[in-house]
């Protein structure tokens, strides 16, 4: 990096989250802290539920998946706007009118304190790991740009992220937010042109999306049902669904960001932005990584983009071999590339055939000489599952893009990485105050204790998630592991919020013990059959809504009383759907 | 057993724009059939 980059960089750091910090300022209270005291306007709870949900993961990880396996991972999110409508519907008016301070607080209120309890515990082991791989991805940043070693970039990353929630609470973490995805916005579409711009002379933007399309980089829809397959058009449409649902309605790092609004209308209006921008903006990001892999086809990329495993295999007296294979596997590749794009622009149509299956083979050729490079790695460091795909863009970017751009893109990474960690830390200590601390233990003491507590529980997550960031290394793309996290979890979660909007009949202990069915379920399925973990979020919650069903009825419970809420009238005549 | 929605759930405060929120709901909807049908024209073309 340049003078110009850290200068860049240093400012942004700190001028985003001050811009955050002086929104915020000004409460003292448990509610302004938890809950910026409902006074959040609609665009600022949208941009900071997109900013939670993306962060620096998607920012790091997504161009790189594009660039290794195509953009079929946008299918990922064709369940969002389902969800969101859903949630519109549904949980966002009850929690808001319900008053709550977390989405599990509800749960008591319709069903018990141990449902209540269960329901956050689990939240707080799901979002306890999603949180420390958030952290972990910054990390990353430095480990490319510094070869600094990742686990003392987490370290240093975790303690400010902790610092800086527990300075500003939920109103500085949403204002940070709100600057950071307007500087994301800028920084994807610059990228965009960036990439565009360093393509070889004679290679147009139209040339480039044939090349990704030839060998199969703008994958974004398959239309095939396979269950073994994790990304699809039916498993984006059904279980991410359930992801969404899950993620949106019942994980309280995001319903209390919509818990923040003024009004029942603008916590709507803040979810129907995020389900019409997101599919859009995933897509976006996507095909950045897939003008990468272009751009890459005449620019021969490192055999391995993770440096220090670069500098590991070196090492090794089978290095020249294999990187003499890759050499010529990508020269080959470039020869092809070049030769499939003149024949394009001749419209030559049997040449054009040729080349075509030329390029193809070529890139299996790059791919098979690349895996030997990891085999050799794995095999020299004694490791398995190596996984270089969230280096690939930043690789990319430190490398081509021009001075001071650098700095604007590793600080936005830096910065995000840090306020969406920030956002689950608040969430996680709301649960834990909240849910477990003053419900179960300490009920009858101050607003300023539980402010207190509610900071020391920051710091507590936050050294939680920094332990469990020093063994992130090894689960693959970090997007990936975050949603296969979620996955063993979410399910349980909207289950049980099912059975509270929907199954009056349905009272405490099944709902209790109907969880526990459920996340039995979600563990045997992993354990004994190759379903994809999207599908995980159908079954699961639907084997919770089944068990609090059956266990009703075996229990012959009475219906629940429909939870009243002061100032609203109940329209019962329409209640049945 | 019949499902039913909590009365919470009814609204008083229209959105801002399109003058209900089932037509916001409805406009969200065709826009995500818009999208996955263009992604799906994009991925046949470039195949």
């Amino acid at each position: 990096m340049t003078t110009l980059d850290w200068i860049v960089m240093i400012a942004t750091m700190i001028a985003i989250p001050g811009f955050g910090l002086w929104r915020g300022r000004g409460g003292k209270t448990t509610s302004h802290y938890l809950l910026a005291g409902k006074t959040m306007p609609w665009y600022a709870m949208g941009l900071s539920i997109m900013a939670t949900q993306a962060s620096a993961i998607t920012f790091i990880a997504t161009p790189g998946q594009a660039y290794v396996d195509g953009m079929r991972f946008v299918q990922f999110y064709f369940g969002l706007p389902i969800a969101m409508v859903l949630l519109s519907m549904t949980a966002v008016p009850i929690f808001h009118r319900a008053g709550v301070y977390t989405a599990y607080e509800y749960l008591e209120r319709r069903f018990d304190a141990k449902t209540r309890a269960l329901a956050g515990i689990v939240f707080l082991i799901q979002r306890g790991m999603a949180v420390g791989l958030a952290l972990y991805a910054p990390a990353i940043v430095m480990t490319v740009i510094f070869g600094w070693p990742d686990r003392l970039t987490t370290l240093i990353i975790g303690i400010v992220c902790v610092l800086y929630t527990t300075m500003g609470g939920i109103p500085a973490v949403t204002w940070t937010d709100v600057l950071q995805m307007c500087i994301i916005f800028a920084g994807l579409i610059l990228a965009l042109i960036t990439v565009i711009s360093l393509m070889p002379h004679g290679v147009s933007f139209t040339d480039a999306v044939y090349l990704a399309g030839a060998v199969g980089k703008l994958n974004a829809v398959d239309t095939k049902l396979d269950w073994d397959n994790r990304y699809n058009l039916w498993s984006g449409l059904l279980g991410s669904t359930f992801l969404m649902l899950g993620y949106f309605g019942c994980d309280q790092s995001q319903v209390q960001r919509y818990l923040t609004g003024k009004s029942v209308a603008q916590s709507k209006l803040s979810i129907m932005f995020n389900a019409i921008a997101k599919v859009p903006m995933q897509f976006f990001i996507l095909f950045v990584g897939a003008m990468v892999f272009v751009f890459y086809l005449f620019a021969q990329p490192p055999m391995l983009f993770q440096q220090t495993a670069m500098k590991t295999i070196a090492t090794q007296p089978a290095y020249s071999s294999v990187q003499n294979k890759y050499n010529d596997a990508w020269s080959k590749r470039e020869r092809a590339a070049r030769a499939l794009n003149a024949a394009r622009q001749r419209d030559d149509k049997a040449a054009l055939n040729a080349s075509i299956a030329d390029f193809r083979t070529a890139q299996r050729e790059i791919e098979g000489a690349r895996q030997s490079g990891i085999q050799l790695y794995e095999k020299s460091a004694h490791e398995s599952g190596f996984n270089d795909t969230n280096y690939i863009f930043l690789t990319f970017v430190t490398r081509y893009f021009p001075a001071g751009v650098i700095g604007l893109v590793i600080a936005v990474i830096m910065n995000a990485a840090m306020s969406s960690s920030s956002g689950e830390l608040n969430s996680l200590a709301a649960v834990s105050v909240m849910d477990l601390y003053r419900r179960l233990f300490r009920p009858d003491e101050t607003d300023r204790h539980y402010l207190i507590v509610s900071r020391v529980c920051t710091a507590i997550w936050g050294t939680w998630a920094v332990v469990f960031a020093q063994y992130a290394k090894n689960l693959g793309s970090l997007v990936e592991a975050i949603n296969q996290v979620g996955s063993y979890f979410y399910p349980v979660l909207l289950g049980v919020f099912i059975l509270a909007f929907f199954f009056p009949r349905v009272r405490g202990s099944a709902a209790f013990w109907s969880m526990l069915t459920g996340e039995a379920v979600i563990v045997a399925c992993s354990l004994f059959t190759h379903i994809a973990f999207l599908w995980y979020n159908v079954i699961g919650a639907l084997a919770v809504v089944i068990a609090g069903w059956l266990f009703s009825i075996v229990a012959g419970e009475p219906p629940s009383h429909v939870l009243h809420v002061p100032g609203v009238s109940p329209r019962t005549d329409t209640g049945a759907v | 057993m019949k499902f039913r929605l909590p009365a919470e759930t009814y609204d008083s405060e229209p959105p801002p724009i399109l003058g209900s929120w089932r037509n916001m709901y409805l406009v969200v909807l065709g826009w995500l059939a818009f999208v996955i049908g263009v992604c799906y024209a994009f991925t046949r073309y470039f195949a």
